[in-house]
């Protein structure tokens, strides 16, 4: 009989963790602002301004969910309210599930500031550190919570709800001792009836582990189908199946001001919030911003859009914010502003291997934002790299962008050398009085050069564009040695003649 | 052989140790040349066995500013700037053009020495100089040229003296280098001056313009230290 050896059937560990993050409301709206002491987030949408949810100081003071904010001021008079804010709950919602899905792909977003997380594509001894770089990531970012670790959905559901009771940062539900670590949990976190808790305490059992050491069969008899559902949770024998969320596929932010703005300077300032944000939400899942969208919306209705592209796809925050503010300082504002919307789109970060001895421009984003600058100051038309075009007609060439990289070979490519020395022409033609001796300029008067004729080489006739109605053009140009002065280049059309440039 | 992760970790220890120097491969030559022959580039006024423009153009130092004096039309200016280009496209740099004028013709100049060209048009002195200053801070160009051959005295008067002195800075600090072509001495910030002069008739039209370089007569600069040299400045 052959004997297998070095062969074991590996079972899958299946786990899950539950990341709850207290009161999500208020810390969505807060979380960039560093307030101490008791804040509540109040409802002024109804008739009576109601408290929505409180803070832990606020809390010591007896304000409550529910209460109105004026009994909440009088039971508190620190107390310091903020008003929801559906634009920063979205933005922390994406936070929370990006940050997860940085994790685990397998992600639930059970509630609001409630998610369940499928640790069955980690290893078991990695859950407790995963959960704890999870934490940390998210309260680099503003936002605070505890994880619970079980078997179950419903196991790990109970174990942040025992680290938020108990207030620890990661709460364990082994299978091993489960009995014993649920010993400490009070039956209100079994999340049941008041009913069933209120006859459970006059029965004398006070915690979720006495509950779990009774027979399902007593309590299928006695307590109903409530009870049941309660202590098969208990014992990880009640399973469901998680509603995965796709990775998040649009980055964006905004924001409203209460108070219109007419300064620049609020809108760069959260230009760089929501840069910082989004971009590490892009880095998060493993992409980077291909492009910028900018909205501004102003008080008097209208808008302003614009696409912004970085030279090459890239997460650095400087290169965006920069991008963002050199257009901004452009954007006239007739009104103030009432609210901002920056949307990224991510794209696969640039794989590209440069030649090892070619050449190329050093960094892109620089070189755009020196083209951007020299534009401004001297227009956009006389920015670029000069090309010939497939005309004759003088004077004209095109601007087309640097090459971003240079090949290897830059030797000298055969063909004819080079010849004669270079043109270079009046910004302004100067109109030339022309003397002619023998059908040959003889002498030339122009504005800052007069002189005889030495020699001559010409006349070199050209014409073009003919075929289009009113652009045709026509001249003869002559190559002149002006005695003492120099090489020039003089040229007669049908509107007289003028000089063109010196040769230099 | 070690594994793929401890292979990407050396290159990643030796491009944060080098990223900052080098860049490209061609940098790394670079390098070695300097370690090698203690001299990377010719001192300034030209090399040994290279004469005229040629020599001029290859005894332009990095991080300064240089300046080229051409008197009057015909005299070598635009040979100059040619060759510089030229120069640009050989090494793989990127040259930056300021146009005093926006005489530049292009059909002057071969194509290959144009792609690594880039051409900022200007109105005025003053404005190519601002130009400067913005463009002297990127480090993607090695060569910045000012052709001001058709500035007036008066505009370049008209820059201030702290321009000049940060835009030569700029350049020590970025070891670009910088071109002035005028027609007078313009700045005493420039260490290094040269005047240029030539006398071609209508058959060097033909010539074969790498033989125009040596045609052309460069000598050192006067009044580009001391006080009698700010005198003379800009006309």
């Amino acid at each position: 009989m052959r004997q297998e050896t070095g062969r074991k059937a590996v079972r899958p560990e299946t786990g899950y963790a539950v990341v709850w993050c207290r009161d999500f409301r208020l810390q969505a709206v807060r979380r960039h602002v560093q307030r101490l002491g008791p804040v509540a987030l109040v409802d002024d949408a109804r008739r009576q301004s109601i408290v929505l949810c409180a803070n832990e100081a606020a809390s010591r003071h007896g304000v409550a969910a529910g209460m109105p904010t004026v009994q909440a001021i009088a039971r508190c008079p620190d107390l310091q309210v903020d008003r929801p804010s559906e634009a920063a709950e979205l933005a922390a919602r994406c936070l929370l599930l990006e940050t997860a899905l940085a994790w685990v792909p397998g992600v639930e977003e059970t509630a609001p500031g409630i998610l369940t997380l499928d640790l069955s594509t980690q290893p078991g001894d990695r859950w407790f550190d995963g959960a704890w770089t999870l934490r940390q990531a998210l309260e680099d970012r503003g936002i605070e919570i505890v994880a619970g670790l079980g078997a179950t959905p419903a196991l790990a559901r109970l174990a942040a709800q025992a680290a938020l009771h108990e207030d620890e940062a990661i709460w364990l539900l082994p299978e091993d001792g489960r009995l014993e670590r649920l010993d400490r949990l009070p039956l209100v976190l079994g999340e049941t009836g008041p009913e069933l808790r209120e006859k459970l305490t006059l029965w004398g059992i006070q915690s979720l582990g006495a509950f779990a050491r009774l027979r399902r069969e007593a309590i299928a008899a006695r307590l109903g189908d409530e009870a049941v559902e309660l202590w098969l949770r208990l014992h990880g024998r009640l399973r469901r199946p998680l509603q995965f969320v796709k990775p998040g596929e649009r980055f964006e932010a905004h924001h409203e001001f209460e108070v219109g703005v007419a300064e620049r300077e609020p809108l760069v300032f959260l230009l760089r919030r929501f840069l910082g944000e989004l971009s590490g939400r892009i880095a998060d899942v493993g992409r980077v911003v291909a492009s910028m969208h900018l909205l501004l919306s102003f008080s008097d209705g209208a808008s302003y859009g614009r696409r912004l592209v970085p030279p090459e796809p890239t997460l650095d925050e400087e290169v965006l914010l920069r991008l963002a503010t050199g257009h901004l300082e452009n954007v006239e504002m007739r009104s103030t502003v009432a609210s901002l919307r920056l949307w990224l789109e991510d794209s696969d970060p640039v794989a590209s291997q440069r030649v090892f001895f070619g050449t190329g421009l050093r960094n892109r984003h620089r070189c755009e934002e020196t083209l951007a600058r020299l534009r401004r100051l001297v227009g956009a038309d006389r920015v670029g790299s000069p090309r010939r075009i497939n005309s004759h007609r003088p004077e004209i060439f095109a601007r087309a962008p640097l090459p971003v990289e240079l090949g290897e070979n830059r030797g000298d490519p055969p063909g004819p050398p080079v010849s004669g020395p270079t043109l270079r022409r009046y910004a302004v033609a100067r109109r030339a009085t022309v003397r002619m001796r023998e059908g040959r300029p003889f002498r030339i008067e122009a504005p800052g050069v007069s002189g005889v004729v030495n020699a001559v080489h010409g006349p070199w006739k050209s014409e073009g564009d003919w075929w289009h109605r009113g652009r045709g053009w026509e001249r003869v140009e002559w190559d002149v040695d002006l005695l003492h002065q120099g090489l020039f280049r003089l040229v007669g059309t049908t509107r007289g003649w003028t000089l063109e440039g010196y040769y230099d | 052989m070690p594994d793929v992760a401890t292979r990407l970790n050396a290159v990643k220890s030796l491009r944060k140790e080098l990223g900052s120097r080098l860049f490209f491969g061609t940098d790394l030559l670079r390098e070695f040349g300097k370690n090698g022959a203690g001299e990377a580039f010719p001192p300034a006024g030209g090399v040994a066995g290279e004469s005229g423009i040629a020599g001029l153009v290859a005894g332009l130092r990095p991080g300064r500013l240089t300046e080229v004096v051409v008197a009057g039309p015909s005299q070598g200016g635009g040979l100059v700037l040619a060759a510089l280009l030229a120069r640009a496209r050989l090494e793989g740099s990127y040259a930056m053009l300021f146009d005093v004028g926006s005489g530049f013709a292009v059909e002057s100049f071969p194509d290959r020495d144009l792609e690594t060209l880039l051409w900022v048009g200007c109105d005025s002195v003053l404005q190519a100089v601002t130009a400067f200053d913005i463009a002297a801070r990127d480090e993607n160009f090695r060569w910045f040229v000012l052709d001001g051959r058709e500035g007036k005295s008066e505009d370049w008067r008209a820059v201030r003296p702290s321009l000049w002195q940060r835009i030569s800075l700029l350049l020590r600090e970025r070891g670009a280098a910088g071109l002035i072509l005028a027609r007078t001495p313009v700045t005493g910030v420039s260490k290094d001056r040269h005047e240029v002069t030539a006398r071609f008739g209508l058959e060097a039209l033909h010539a074969e313009r790498s033989r125009l370089f040596s045609a052309v007569r460069v000598g050192q600069g006067s009044g580009n230290h001391g006080e009698g040299g700010r005198r003379r400045l800009a006309g």
